[in-house]
């Protein structure tokens, strides 16, 4: 038996007027875990305000970049709107995109803030293209500031309203978007290595992709 | 009053690297005479970059790394990641393995919370009793080294289950290794509540209030100690949990003696959850002994690490590398509780408050 409230659905999409997209799965321990896409970014301070009222705690945020799928093969991502049709009816190189529209081609953002409601986890989904911003939760949970301090600072996604956007654990002459760049191996554990090899490993990375 | 002209307000460093801080995390403090009046947290002294590695290495290799995340809490990474890998790929873990998994977890908790509580009375001056408690953990370390090899790292956990197994043999030496520790563990609560040197510097301390842990979002012992009454092994069950008599423990005082006594009577609490599963232990295999490809998928999982609660979330495609991996570890969430503990504080007592939440930081940053 689910501790989410029963109507939990019906108020998230009362919140979030541009739509939901909204699963359960309750385990064999009796723990469900929900998860939410919202169609419009903007969305997310109602639906984080609606949390808030229910008491729920702020566990995690997570910001990802999901890959663009390869162009030989349907690749079925688990966050795409199922709507197949207009997939199929497509040029081979059409843009998958995300609930609500933000296309999936490798350089949008996909920000899921995990709750904590009595037990319960919900996950709420909130995708922003490349450029893009997302409002801060820090004014409503206190403890999203490090974790949006952090995402900024792995990601060039702008956190809009933040209380201290200051660098979290990168040092300011880091360049930002660290999780955007290929960075090799030898400079993310300040070994030192031979400029022929990373030249020749670098061309080759040119002609794969 | 004074007619020198001194300011009264200085501001001073704490760490990174300070004699009495076991983490590096710098802290600069404004004082005011001998009282702390503004605490700001700098971090990014251990960033290693390990959430960017766990995308290039396969899921199984990613056990292996997980786990290397953390010392203390080891076993809780690479079990909480395992988790949710097999939520995605549809794996039952057999019974023998769940309870396995059950006591690998309780015996790190045990020997992480005797360090945590050690180094408070290392802290508090009471140099003898810190050795002596240090002598019962090295009881604990022995039992992990015993049974799994190793004594931090203890590599126990498997996509699909365990990678060790308990003979009778091995089950004797557990049991009478616990009651020892069981004995020295009930002494210790004595000590606690009357030793007038521990008392002194610890009633009182480092007060987090109900409201602000709840502001904070703080989570396992630290948030337990300031009656948030929340348990990830109760609340949401996962292993052997949801049949064991937990007793989860608490306090309403929020201050540094309470946070230690939580950790203590959570030990005795390890201790029996262990018999209890060294009794009901199954039969039966200790993982699926089969490696599947993990399918595309996405997944949360969460489970009580010694500091709290730790939650990953794994992104899979059609590779074997996960598309992301993101986890949040206990402490991440349990600094920014600090500010509160260490407002209007003694500067004598920084080190101790700060040892009080039980920090981690190569957790903390990764």
């Amino acid at each position: 038996m689910s501790r989410l409230p029963q109507d939990l659905e019906a108020r998230l999409a009362a919140a979030a007027p541009a739509g939901v997209e909204f699963s359960a799965e309750t385990d064999s321990y009796g723990v469900t875990v929900a998860w939410c896409g919202l169609a419009a970014a903007a969305d997310l301070s109602p639906v984080a305000a609606l949390l808030k009222d229910l008491g729920a705690r702020l566990s995690m945020i997570t910001c990802t970049m999901p890959s663009a799928p390869e162009e030989e093969e349907e690749d079925e991502d688990d966050d795409d709107s199922e709507d197949g049709e207009e997939k199929a009816e497509a040029a081979p190189k059409e843009t998958p995109k995300s609930f609500g529209g933000t296309p999936l081609d490798g350089t949008s953002y996909e920000i899921d803030y995990h709750f904590d409601i009595a037990g319960d986890a919900l996950t709420v989904i909130a995708y922003v293209p490349q450029g893009g911003g997302i409002p801060s939760l820090t004014p409503l949970f206190r403890n999203a500031d490090w974790h949006e301090r952090e995402m900024m600072e792995l990601y060039a996604v702008a956190v809009t309203g933040h209380p201290d956007p200051r660098r979290l654990f990168l040092d300011a002459s880091v360049d930002g978007a660290v999780l955007e760049r290929l960075v090799p191996f030898s400079t993310l554990v300040n070994a030192a290595s031979t400029k022929g090899l990373w030249e020749r490993l670098l061309a080759g990375k040119k002609g794969a992709a | 009053m004074s007619t020198h002209n001194v300011p009264e307000t200085f501001s001073i460093p704490v760490g990174p690297l300070h004699v009495a801080l076991e983490e590096p995390m710098y802290f600069k403090i404004d004082v005011q005479g001998e009282t702390v009046s503004h605490v700001d947290i700098n971090a990014g002294h251990a960033h290693r970059g390990i959430e960017y590695l766990t995308t290039k290495r396969s899921m199984y290799q990613n056990v292996v790394l997980t786990e290397r995340i953390c010392s203390l809490c080891s076993n809780s990474h690479p079990q909480t990641f395992a988790m949710a890998a097999e939520k995605i790929a549809g794996i039952e873990v057999p019974e023998r393995g769940i309870y396995l998994r059950t006591v690998a977890d309780e015996m790190k908790r045990i020997t992480s919370h005797l360090f945590n509580v050690a180094l408070l009375v290392h802290l508090v001056g009471y140099e003898t009793y810190f050795m002596h408690m240090m002598q019962v953990r090295e009881i604990g370390q022995d039992m992990l080294e015993s049974i799994f090899g190793n004594r931090q790292d203890i590599g126990a956990m498997c996509i699909g289950g365990v990678r060790y197994d308990l003979d009778d043999k091995s089950i004797a030496y557990i049991k009478g290794a616990l009651a020892k520790i069981e004995v020295e563990v009930q002494d210790f609560i004595k000590t606690f509540k009357t030793n007038g040197a521990i008392l002194r510097r610890t009633k009182g301390v480092g007060v987090l209030t109900h409201a602000d842990a709840i502001t904070c979002g703080v989570v396992g012992p630290v948030a337990r100690a300031s009656g948030v009454d929340y348990d990830v092994r109760r609340e949401a069950p996962y292993a052997a949990y949801d049949r064991l008599p937990l007793v989860v423990h608490g306090a309403t005082d929020g201050d540094v003696w309470s946070r230690a006594m939580v950790r203590l009577e959570e030990i005795l609490t390890s201790i029996d959850l262990l018999r209890v599963c060294l009794r009901d232990l199954p039969g039966g295999p200790v993982n699926i002994n089969d490696r599947p490809d993990i399918p595309p998928g996405q997944a949360v999982t969460r489970s009580e690490a010694p500091r709290g609660e730790v939650i990953y979330y794994l992104r899979t495609n059609d590779t074997p590398q996960p598309e992301r991996v993101k986890w949040r570890v206990p402490t991440f969430m349990n600094w920014d509780g600090l500010r509160f503990m260490l407002q209007d504080a003694k500067v004598a007592d920084i080190a101790m408050i700060v040892n009080s939440i039980d920090p981690c930081l190569s957790c903390t940053e990764r």
